[in-house]
């Protein structure tokens, strides 16, 4: 699957779970829609401004460390954040991801973009920019098969259990 | 074979697992909290899933909002107790104390097995060698409804401690001088196995410490080395690559802070000494257990807290607070000034009281002190261990080693 013509938004620094929805709103909200009006409220409060349909965080740290909360992904997605490109990951956040249909790519581009979209194609594993084509380690199918599915749950639903 | 490995192996039908090998594990207790329950029971109603695996291998804990403050999130914890009734789960109500502790208590965490929770600091269950793992909501649903989950098996690091850190410090004060020395990505998505001489010989509330905050490190999970009286079935850590294998020199240690916003912002006290805090809060999954009662209750014995200070202490389990009440301790936090809170999360996400004010400095036992953490993004929070804190809440200010000495602990 190729993600095109995403729109850029880059952030600096460590990024934790809290930071993206404080912790609590989850215990207030079950609805993405309700979250994603809180996304990055402490850390950027007018970052969202900026999300529009198909963005793509590009970050220069580790992102999306703390908490287990899967909102964190679910608000991003309902702010309109498709796919995250950082050089690290907290590792529950990763998972997530993937689990709700949010590319997390492993990759440390953030000073080298300067342009206002970008293309990942998963299949062959690289990012594209401009004339640049930059890859990345490839990702084991069980995620990418879950992403294609359009998330883990979908694809425990379709497949009646039988892939666990 | 390392400890993830083993554990791994058994829950599969495989002999061996290799490092980044995917593999699917049976899961043997599975449990949630209050802040993704409902999350949860929304999942199972959009995916029309209508059955768990097994109840009696499911709990749900209300911890997070024990007194809830407002009508939203006790609509949604009410939300959370039709979905246990409805699905026969087992619940630990308000006032029964923090998911993970509990979970030690009621023996569900047990050396060699395989429990998933939704909350990061499941990892707590390493300190009894149990391969605990916190997910987000969906992969718990996948779990609940199949019984199974999937793991990329991690690589094994072996963190040895060297020496004996000094006696104004605790094992909170070894975990963060750890992140102050490794920062956020050494251990991301590793797992963690803890030996050496103070390793080995910490009690198990100190233990239990180190392994909880295995997730700030970054670690998928995390093991301890046995403790005094635990299980006979845990075993000795021994590492098998030297070379995987990092040393930690905590030799004559004092204690550390991590300052605002962050647990890798640690150094050591005196960096931070003379800091005017207005609010002490001891608690946590971190730092809430009898043994952390007992040292704030022996420094508070026969003192009060500063007049401009306020105190707060959460026990960690219903346990906890009985035998705090029992032992005399809850006396003596209240006579100093201090209020004792049911048991529970506390005031650790802002998802109940004390909400810190604006351009309040807090001082705390929690595992995080990230921008808004308690609630109030204008409040600034430092980590600490439970004696500093009890220091702090007496003097008003964060203590210089001066301060720490007039009682030997």
């Amino acid at each position: 699957m190729i993600l095109s013509n995403l729109n850029i938004v880059k952030v600096s620094g460590i990024i934790s779970t809290d930071d993206i929805i404080p912790a609590h709103y989850k215990h207030k909200f079950t609805e993405p829609k309700e979250l994603a009006a809180h996304v990055f409220e402490n850390k950027f409060p007018n970052l969202t401004k900026k999300f529009i349909k198909n963005t793509v965080i590009v970050s220069d740290a580790t992102f999306g460390i703390g908490s287990s909360r899967e909102q964190a992904v679910s608000s991003l997605l309902a702010a309109h954040v498709a796919a995250i490109i950082a050089p690290s990951f907290g590792r529950i956040f990763f998972r997530n991801c993937w689990n709700l249909g949010m590319a997390a790519i492993e990759a440390d581009l953030y000073s080298l973009i300067v342009q206002k979209e970008l293309c990942i194609d998963l299949d062959k594993s690289h990012i594209g920019f401009s004339n640049k084509v930059i890859p990345f380690q490839a990702l084991p199918s069980k995620l990418i098969n879950v992403f294609n599915a359009g998330g883990l749950l979908k694809y425990i639903k379709d497949s009646s259990l039988s892939t666990y | 074979m390392s400890l993830v490995n083993k554990i791994i192996a058994e829950h599969s039908e495989l002999d061996t697992v290799d490092e980044n090998q995917i593999v699917i594990v049976d899961v043997d207790r599975i449990y949630l909290q209050d802040g993704n329950s409902p999350t949860i029971r929304k999942l199972f109603r959009d995916y029309q899933f209508n059955k768990v695996f097994n109840p009696d291998r499911i709990a749900v804990f209300f911890d997070h909002s024990v007194l809830s403050p407002n009508i939203d999130i006790s609509n949604r914890l009410k939300e959370a107790l039709d979905f246990c009734n409805q699905f026969g789960l087992r619940f630990f109500n308000q006032g029964d104390g923090i998911s993970h502790l509990v979970a030690i208590e009621e023996e569900w965490f047990t050396p060699g097995n395989l429990v998933i929770a939704t909350d990061s600091h499941t990892c707590t269950g390493g300190v009894m060698q149990s391969l605990a793992l916190g997910m987000g909501a969906s992969d718990v649903v996948a779990a609940m409804v199949s019984g199974k989950s999937w793991l990329k098996v991690p690589e094994t690091i072996w963190i040895k401690t060297v020496g004996i850190p000094s006696t104004f410090a605790t094992a909170k004060d070894v975990m963060l001088y750890a992140l102050s020395c490794f920062g956020d990505r050494k251990f991301l998505y590793k797992s963690i196995e803890w030996y050496g001489d103070w390793v080995e010989n910490i009690s198990f509330d100190e233990a239990s410490t180190i392994a909880n905050m295995g997730v700030e490190m970054g670690a998928k999970c995390v093991f301890l080395p046995p403790w005094k009286c635990s299980p006979s079935s845990m075993q000795k850590i021994i590492p098998e690559h030297q070379e995987k294998t990092i040393e930690l020199n905590i030799e004559g240690l004092l204690p550390y802070i991590a300052a605002p916003n962050s647990p890798y912002n640690s150094k050591v006290i005196t960096e931070f000494s003379n800091e005017k805090i207005d609010y002490v809060f001891v608690g946590s999954c971190a730092n809430s257990r009898l043994e952390d009662l007992a040292e704030i209750s022996t420094i508070l014995k026969a003192k009060k807290i500063h007049k401009d200070t306020r105190l707060i202490v959460t026990p960690g389990s219903k346990k906890i607070y009985l035998d705090a009440i029992n032992n005399g301790y809850v006396q003596t936090i209240i006579e100093s000034g201090g209020i004792v809170t049911p048991p529970g999360c506390g005031s650790c996400v802002g998802t109940q009281g004390y909400i810190p004010a604006s351009g309040d400095k807090v001082l705390t036992t929690m595992n995080r002190n990230f921008l808004g953490r308690m609630g109030n993004a204008e409040a600034s929070i430092w980590l600490a261990s439970p004696r500093v804190a009890a220091y702090t809440a007496i003097k008003g200010e964060i203590p210089n080693l001066q301060d720490m000495q007039y009682d030997s602990i």
